[in-house]
Formats: C-alpha cells, structure tokens, sequence
C-alpha cells in the first residue's frame, strides 16, 4: 500500500529530535486523535525504531505499517480505543 | 537610546539583563526587567528541601544583590504584550514601550490540570509551597508505597523524579522505616531515563536499592476513592503518597499574545534564539520550545547568545551568534553521589561521570554557590 492510500488525521513531524521526542509527539497526537483515526510519525531517530512499536504494542494501538524514506521513518498508527 | 525589556526575572531573565548591562555600551542601551518577585530562588534545591526544613532564605536572594548597575527592575507583572506598537500592560497600571524584548517567562506549573493535589497525599516539589507541604508528608509518612510520576513531558529538570526516588529510598533507610515501605518510579518511557547506558545504569542502581520500575507509564488520572494513578495505557498503580510532577505549560501573556505553540511555548530558533518570525525579539529558558531540556543549565549556556545578538543588531550588524544546544546535566543518585552527562543538538545525552562518584556529588551541591556567586551574576 502507498502512503497516500492512507486518510491521515495527524501527522506529526518529530525529525530532528532525539528520544523520546519521536515518541512523546506520537503520545500527545493519540490523546488528540479519535477512536479509528490513523497518524503518521516521521522520525529519523534510531532509537525510536525500537521504543515506538514497543509502546504500541503495550497501548494496544496498531502499528500499521512502517516505511522507510529518503533519510527517516514513517510510521503509520490507527488508534483503537 | 535602545530600551530592551526582559520580561521573567528568573535564572533566564536576570543572566541576560547581566551579561547585556556588562557587555553593552551604557550610554547605548536601558535595560528593564520586569519580575513580581523581589527574589530569586535556586530552584533546584527543592528537590533536596523536600527532605529537610532549611530556612528558605538559605537558597533565595534579594534581586537587588545580584542585578549589576544599569538593570532596572520593576515588580510586576507583564499582563499584555502589544506586538504591533511595541508594548508592554503592567499589572501597576504602566505601559512601557520596547526597542527589543526578551521572552524570559519561564514555565507555568499548571498544577489545575491534575485537580487533585492536596495536603494528604498527593504532592510535587517544583513550587516553595509545594515542597512545604511535601515536607510534612514525608514526615508523617509511616510506611506503605511511595508513588513517583510525572504527569507529562516537557518537564524542568528531567532527572529530578528519577533522583527523587533515590533520596526518598536514602531518606526512608535513615528513619528505619524502608522495609516497611515499598518504592515505585512510573515513566513514560520503556526505560527510566532516554538515554539507554545512563538507563541502564539508573536501573541498576534501582534495583540495588528495591526500587521498583515500571515502563510505559503515561500518566491519564488518578482514581482518588481507591488511591490510584491511571495510565494511558491501561495501567492502575496504587499509592499510599503519590510525587506527580505538575504538567508545565507557557504563561497566559505568552498566549493571548499569539506567541506560544499548542502548549504555549514559544517557537524560537534553535540556533540564533530569535523568536521565530518576530524581528528584533528573544527567547530563553524553560518557556521556549527549544528541543533540549528545560533547565537552569541550558539556560547558562544559551544565555551569551542572546545578549550577544542583540547587542550585534544595535550595533546594526546581523545577529550570527548561534547556541549549539550544549548543557549539562547531574543525575543524583544519593545525598552525596551524581552522575554527570553532557548533550548538545548534535548528539543525545553523552555519559561522561556515570561512575556514580562522590566528587559529581560534591559538584551538584556546590553549584548553589557557584549560582549565586557568579553564574545570576552573569560573570561565567
């Protein structure tokens, strides 16, 4: 699937910014998301290619998928409940 | 005659009206800060006042002693900030113009957000009043579980629950009562500090010592019928005293004024400190969105680049004096150990002492000299 077949409610660009911003930006959109709605984080990060799937998991949230890009991350995250 | 106007006349605040009043031509410039308080508190040391009853005084100073010649100080508060004509509403009734203006504000403690701190058994350390009633918590706690959160991230000084659970289990071992008490340190993260070597060293020590950590800890609410605190995860942790570190956002004149992000922070230039798409305006320390974290330190090392570039533009020269995003940062792990890191944009958080040395230690409770003897001053 390509990115723009998602219908993305808030993307949150956290490049530049180490751990745990990534995260912690990811944190504060699904607070604002509604229930069903996808995000998308970028992040260039390495370290949040662990933390961030591991979060998502424990929060029971999807990680829909996870695209490389030119340079960072992207991660696509519905909010399940 | 260029007047600059720096409002917030905490550590940020009073270091720029220092270093500008030393290094500006006098003839050239008016310096104003405007600051309610007549004094000025060494904030980190309530971290340490939690367990101990000094009198304030021992860690405050009269603004009147450390401001240099040539800074004028007016006690109120700035209520409005008029962008278009270059003004500032007091809460006296004045309203001074400005050539330049320095947004030194700070971060608020947003302590209405949690709606449930009360004398009995929720509590925080980041205000004087706070940390007074925290102290006679801690003296009437007779065992049960300690509780440490924060509520949410950005907070001033990251380490300082982590170092709090470190004295909390040094202060219940002195009084005989540690066996009886059980210590748990909640984080939002899947380790207890970002950084995973200086993690993993806090979680070792942590374990030495029978604190208890647990991950992915993003504080939601608190249950107060049942004495719990909620995640957003799903977790419930009970308490018989709960530390939650208050949300901290930016100050109302920031945002009436349409110069804060969503949490009211300002947006400023990472390098050159300008607020961002505002000429001839500043922004230091804890009320900006800077991404490093928001401490007394950053604002030591951010300070000469602002009075720096706004000197420069007086002389009317481009303002090139970048800050790199260098600090430091002890991580206290008893009454005398720390260890000590070091950061800049560049590069997340460096250990450099994380041998747990009884020297950083010594280092973290000198600095409050240091702090009042020279760094307010502006002279390092």
């Amino acid at each position: 699937m390509f990115m723009t077949d998602y219908k993305i409610a808030i993307e949150v660009d956290a490049r530049g910014s180490f751990c745990p911003g990534p995260m912690m930006e990811l944190i504060k959109a699904i607070r604002q998301a509604e229930v069903g709605e996808m995000l998308s984080l970028l992040s260039e990060d390495e370290g949040t290619r662990n933390d961030v799937p591991a979060w998502i998991n424990k929060a029971k949230h999807e990680l829909v998928e996870l695209i490389n890009e030119d340079g960072y991350d992207r991660y696509i995250v519905k909010k399940l409940h | 005659m260029q007047r600059i106007v720096i409002i917030g006349g905490g550590f940020s605040g009073i270091n720029v009206a220092n270093k500008i009043a030393m290094k500006g031509k006098r003839k050239d410039i008016s310096i104003i800060l405007i600051e309610p308080r007549e004094h000025n508190v060494y904030e980190p040391h309530y971290l340490f006042w939690s367990f101990n009853k000094d009198p304030l005084k021992k860690f405050t100073v009269p603004l009147r002693k450390v401001l240099k010649k040539g800074v004028q100080h007016i006690p109120a508060v700035a209520t409005k900030i008029d962008k278009k004509n270059k003004s500032i509403d007091l809460s006296n009734g004045e309203t001074i113009s400005y050539d330049y203006l320095v947004l030194a504000t700070g971060a608020r403690m947003a302590e209405e957000q949690v709606d449930s701190y009360d004398k009995d058994n929720i509590h925080h350390f980041y205000l004087t009043k706070a940390t007074e009633e925290l102290q006679v918590a801690l003296k009437n706690f007779n065992g049960g579980t300690i509780v440490i959160s924060p509520s949410t991230v950005p907070y001033k000084c990251p380490p300082a629950p982590i170092e709090f659970a470190f004295l909390v289990d040094r202060y219940l071992r002195k009084r005989k009562i540690r066996d009886k008490s059980t210590i748990k340190f909640l984080y939002p993260l899947l380790r207890p500090y970002p950084e995973a070597r200086v993690a993993e060293k806090v979680k070792e020590l942590y374990d030495k010592r029978g604190i208890e950590f647990v991950e992915f800890f993003n504080y939601e609410s608190i249950d107060k019928e049942n004495n719990k605190v909620i995640s957003l995860e799903g977790d419930e942790i009970e308490y018989d005293l709960l530390i939650l570190i208050p949300p901290h956002e930016g100050h109302k004149v920031i945002i009436e004024a349409g110069l804060g992000d969503r949490e009211g922070f300002v947006p400023t230039d990472r390098f050159t400190l300008k607020v961002k798409d505002h000429d001839k305006m500043y922004a230091i320390g804890d009320g900006t969105n800077l991404p490093v974290s928001k401490s007394g330190a950053v604002s030591h090392f951010s300070a000469p680049t602002v009075a720096k570039n706004i000197l420069l533009e007086i002389e009317g020269k481009e303002p090139t004096a970048k800050y790199n995003g260098f600090t430091i940062c002890f991580v206290v792990t008893s009454p005398r150990r720390s260890m000590l890191l070091f950061f800049s944009y560049k590069y997340p958080p460096k250990k450099f002492g994380l041998h747990n040395l009884f020297i950083y230690g010594f280092f973290k409770k000198a600095f409050k000299i240091a702090y009042f003897k020279a760094l307010l001053k502006g002279y390092l």
